[in-house]
């Protein structure tokens, strides 16, 4: 079964008040993850995204698409990068651990929907 | 087959590329077949050569598999063929009857030698038609030789995506009705232009990845390198090309240093010098003596040229920056444009101070072009710092971090960021 384990955030947000011993641990925490994540070959899919500030909302308004500037949900709750890995959800939610427990934040775990092989 | 022989071959077959597709393309038409029965015949001589030694003319070897391949492949779609023969536009400029026949004789007199197929490739490739990522990946597949699945891993796509892109970039280029002939005269220079600009950023989409985790990409580099090369054996007397190979050659000559254990960006000031590439740097600054003063000078020559003053410093200290603002302010007047009056205003800021470069960043903050970067932020980040504006230093670095999309450079921002914070309060658990 397959999982997306999301987090959420910005760097304004989560970085500002952090010294740069805590954000260099947090980049040796994320990066031996993934390289874990790779080696194991559980890691299916994974890509940090841009900081949610430079998001454009596209709005449904007068009958007509309008974009604005900023992400649809608030900053802090808005979609900060992911990973999708092939395991159980009791080793998903396990690898979300290792990461909440470092930077006290929630992430969200959640089964990928299955889907018939593309020919 | 030692490593070394491996290696031998490959760079054989890689160069071998360009000529046995021009040859083929103008015997038969059809780019885009011709692209995959080149593709094919590299595929067999990579599984044959190593083993069974090289043929003794690779050359004809893969001209004739390649031939084969198109031949199996008209067989196999001869109805699709006789379709497609009448609509395409890319058949091969003043060919006589051999067009479409595989059994075409031999290169005779007066042929266009391999040196015009490969530049009329290349031109080709980066036909303005295509959009940049797709003259990227074309040029990488019917010049450079690499396969799509490479391709795709160099670009971090699935290779699916990149099949698509090439095929799409192959139709678009018989759509447009592109010849395999020289453009005229008076389109060369523009076309030529393109060619350089398609080159510079495969250089620098494997310098600087715009996304992705690592901060360079070797193998890019090293193909726009290889590319850059062979069109200045081409076209020697382009100062623009020259200045292009070196420009590339003075800046991957940092690259062991650009980053430490971590991956960590390191700025060019606090580089370890003595892990620059001695003959790269002498390489670029040879290539750029000999073309400078006697063309016109271009931005590459003096992008170039500034690269080459930075190489020289012996210490980040001894670097001679009223040199670097001198030819800054000539490419100012060559190449205007908001990119080079960032540099400009660190090179000015390193000569007269960071209250000048700062005025002059501030002429930009009504500039357009400049809102989705995150460099105006990073580098008046910089000036503030040296400045000893702490506080919208701070903010600065902070700004940049978040526009970023280069994930080494937001972690480098970041933490610029966070060393001109006072030691900070306990986190706070609520976040």
């Amino acid at each position: 079964m397959k999982y997306m384990i999301m987090m959420f955030g910005c760097v304004g947000a989560s970085m500002q008040t952090r010294t740069p011993e805590w954000i260099t641990g947090l980049h040796h925490l994320v990066q031996k993850l993934d390289a874990e994540l790779r080696e194991a070959g559980e890691l299916v899919a994974g890509q940090p995204l841009v900081d949610p500030s430079r998001a454009k909302t596209v709005w449904f308004r007068n009958g007509a698409p309008v974009p604005t500037d900023g992400p649809y949900a608030e900053i802090k709750e808005s979609l900060a990068g992911y990973w999708i890995v092939e395991a159980s959800e009791a080793r998903a939610v396990e690898i979300a651990s290792q990461v909440v427990a470092y930077t006290e934040q929630p992430m969200e775990v959640r089964q990928v929907m299955d889907e018939p092989a593309q020919l | 087959m030692t490593v070394n022989a491996a290696h031998r071959v490959e760079d054989l077959l890689r160069e071998l590329v360009p000529q046995v597709l021009g040859t083929l393309v103008r015997r038969h038409g059809q780019f885009d077949a011709c692209e995959d029965a080149v593709q094919e015949a590299l595929l067999a001589a990579a599984l044959q050569w190593p083993a069974e030694g090289l043929p003794d003319r690779p050359r004809s070897w893969l001209l004739a598999v390649a031939g084969r391949a198109l031949v199996d492949q008209w067989h196999s779609e001869s109805a699709r063929r006789r379709r497609e023969q009448t609509v395409t536009a890319l058949d091969p400029a003043a060919r006589g009857p051999a067009a479409g026949d595989p059994a075409a004789g031999p290169d005779g007199a007066g042929q266009p030698t391999d040196q015009d197929d490969t530049l009329v490739l290349l031109l080709l490739c980066c036909h303005p038609a295509l959009s940049p990522p797709s003259q990227l990946a074309l040029t990488l597949r019917a010049v450079g030789g690499l396969s799509t699945a490479e391709i795709a891993v160099a670009f971090l796509v699935p290779e699916a995506t990149m099949a698509q892109r090439i095929s799409r970039a192959k139709q678009r280029i018989r759509t447009a009705g592109a010849r395999f002939e020289l453009p005229p005269e008076p389109e060369r220079a523009q076309r030529l232009g393109v060619v350089l600009h398609v080159l510079y950023l495969m250089f620098n989409e494997g310098y600087t990845t715009s996304s992705g985790p690592a901060l360079h990409r070797a193998d890019l580099t090293g193909e726009a390198i290889r590319l850059t090369r062979l069109l200045h054996r081409l076209l020697p007397g382009e100062g623009e090309v020259a200045g292009l190979l070196a420009l590339m050659l003075l800046t991957d000559a940092r690259r062991a240093a650009r980053t430490d254990a971590d991956g960590a960006i390191v700025p060019l000031d606090e580089q370890r010098r003595e892990l620059w590439d001695t003959a790269a740097i002498a390489e670029g600054i040879t290539l750029l003596t000999s073309t400078l003063g006697s063309v016109p000078v271009g931005p590459y020559q003096l992008q170039a040229a500034i690269a080459a003053v930075h190489d020289e410093a012996p210490t980040a200290e001894q670097t001679d920056w009223p040199q670097i603002l001198a030819l800054y302010d000539v490419l100012a007047q060559v190449a205007p444009g908001p990119v080079v009056t960032v540099s400009r205003a660190v090179a000015l800021a390193m000569v007269h101070g960071p209250t000048a470069g700062l005025a002059l960043l501030g002429t930009l903050d009504a500039d357009g072009r400049m809102a989705h970067t995150h460099r105006l932020h990073a580098v008046r980040a910089h000036l503030l710092e040296r400045a000893g504006d702490t506080a919208a230093a701070h903010e600065c670095y902070l700004r940049a971090a978040r526009m970023t999309a280069s994930l080494p450079e937001q972690r480098y921002l970041t933490l610029r960021a966070a060393q001109l914070r006072p030691p900070a309060p306990p986190a706070d658990p609520a976040g």
